[in-house]
């Protein structure tokens, strides 16, 4: 009996690892599509449409020191209502209509990956 | 017996000949063999997932004749400018505006094709080119297009490269698709890196915004 705990015990934690992964990929593959543009394919802020005439300079999220003060609340927030939600350019656009709230919360978890850091 | 197969065959080609649309030239030939392995034309939209969106080689048309003025699409496929700053689906490389390109006969077929696909989410008349306050603060300021749409000022091209550029809209979009695809987005794009406006933007702010851009050198 013991035994068959164990290896069930084994199985559903490989299951839920392997269920985690992919949903990391998931993640990556939403940022890259939805936010790299602006926000950089390595989150650095460095996107493509990051000109001469992009007025402000989008999150880099790798800056831990500067993304440890948002909470997930303002992540998931900012990124469902746009920067106007928390007083940010409105060059970061609402996505909420897009999204859906599993995929808000992949790129939080994405996000976090990026900065290593936990909101306070 | 003879004869009545004859009248039959006769009538069945009189049929195809009065009922066949005015691509029958060869628009949907001509597109099959040369266009059909990068384009999908037949809607409604296929894609579900991201990957399917990056599977694709190029835009879907299956409401071409919707989106796009004849005249533009006519002299465009007979000499292809990068409309995309970057390739298609990709953020790390140039478009090489390597389209291919086509005779003035083939790409007045393949337009009269392509200007039959219609899409019913497209009322026909309804916008009208204009500018207005709303529109350019919405455009420039509120809900800024352009961190990601090339637009013409001062004679410079300005704004971001992710999307389609907007240099030379007025002549290449219909403003009544530019209104449907904010309205209802998903219908033409179900999965793509542009937001959904709907619920943030009103039917008004859309119409000035259709009507703003239909304006655009």
């Amino acid at each position: 009996m013991s035994r068959f705990v164990i290896i069930a015990a084994m199985v559903f934690g490989l299951a839920l690892s392997a269920a985690g992964s992919a949903q990391a990929a998931d993640a990556k593959q939403v940022f890259e599509f939805y936010c790299a543009q602006c926000h950089g394919v390595n989150g650095d802020g460095k996107g493509i449409n990051v000109g001469k005439d992009f007025a402000t300079d989008p999150r880099n999220f790798t800056v831990t020191a500067d993304m440890e003060k948002r909470s997930d609340d303002d992540i998931r927030g900012v990124i469902k209502d746009g920067g106007p939600s928390i007083s940010k350019s409105p060059l970061m656009p609402p996505w909420g209509a897009t999204l859906s709230a599993a995929e808000v919360d992949g790129l939080l978890a994405h996000i976090r990956q990026l900065c290593k850091c936990k909101g306070k | 017996m003879r004869l009545l197969a004859v009248t039959v065959s006769l009538g069945a080609a009189l049929l195809v000949m009065t009922t066949a649309p005015s691509y029958a030239a060869g628009g949907d030939a001509i597109f099959k063999k040369s266009c059909a392995s990068c384009h999908y034309t037949d809607g409604p939209a296929k894609e579900k997932t991201i990957a399917d969106q990056l599977a694709k080689k190029g835009p879907e048309l299956f409401y071409a004749g919707s989106k796009f003025q004849k005249a533009w699409l006519a002299a465009w496929l007979q000499n292809p400018k990068p409309i995309r700053p970057m390739k298609y689906n990709s953020l790390t490389e140039h478009n090489k505006g390597d389209h291919p390109k086509m005779s003035a006969g083939d790409a007045a077929a393949v337009t009269d094709f392509l200007m039959g696909l219609t899409s019913p989410e497209v009322k026909a008349g309804v916008i009208k080119a204009g500018s207005s306050p709303q529109a350019k603060q919405i455009f420039g300021k509120k809900m800024p297009c352009t961190g990601c749409h090339e637009y013409l000022a001062g004679g410079e091209v300005h704004g971001g490269k992710s999307g389609p550029s907007l240099v030379g809209a007025s002549k290449r979009l219909n403003p009544d698709w530019i209104y449907a695809y904010l309205a209802n987005i998903k219908v033409f794009k179900p999965v793509r890196d542009m937001p959904d406006f709907s619920g943030v933007l009103s039917p008004k702010d859309m119409e000035n915004v259709a009507a703003y851009l239909a304006t655009f050198e």
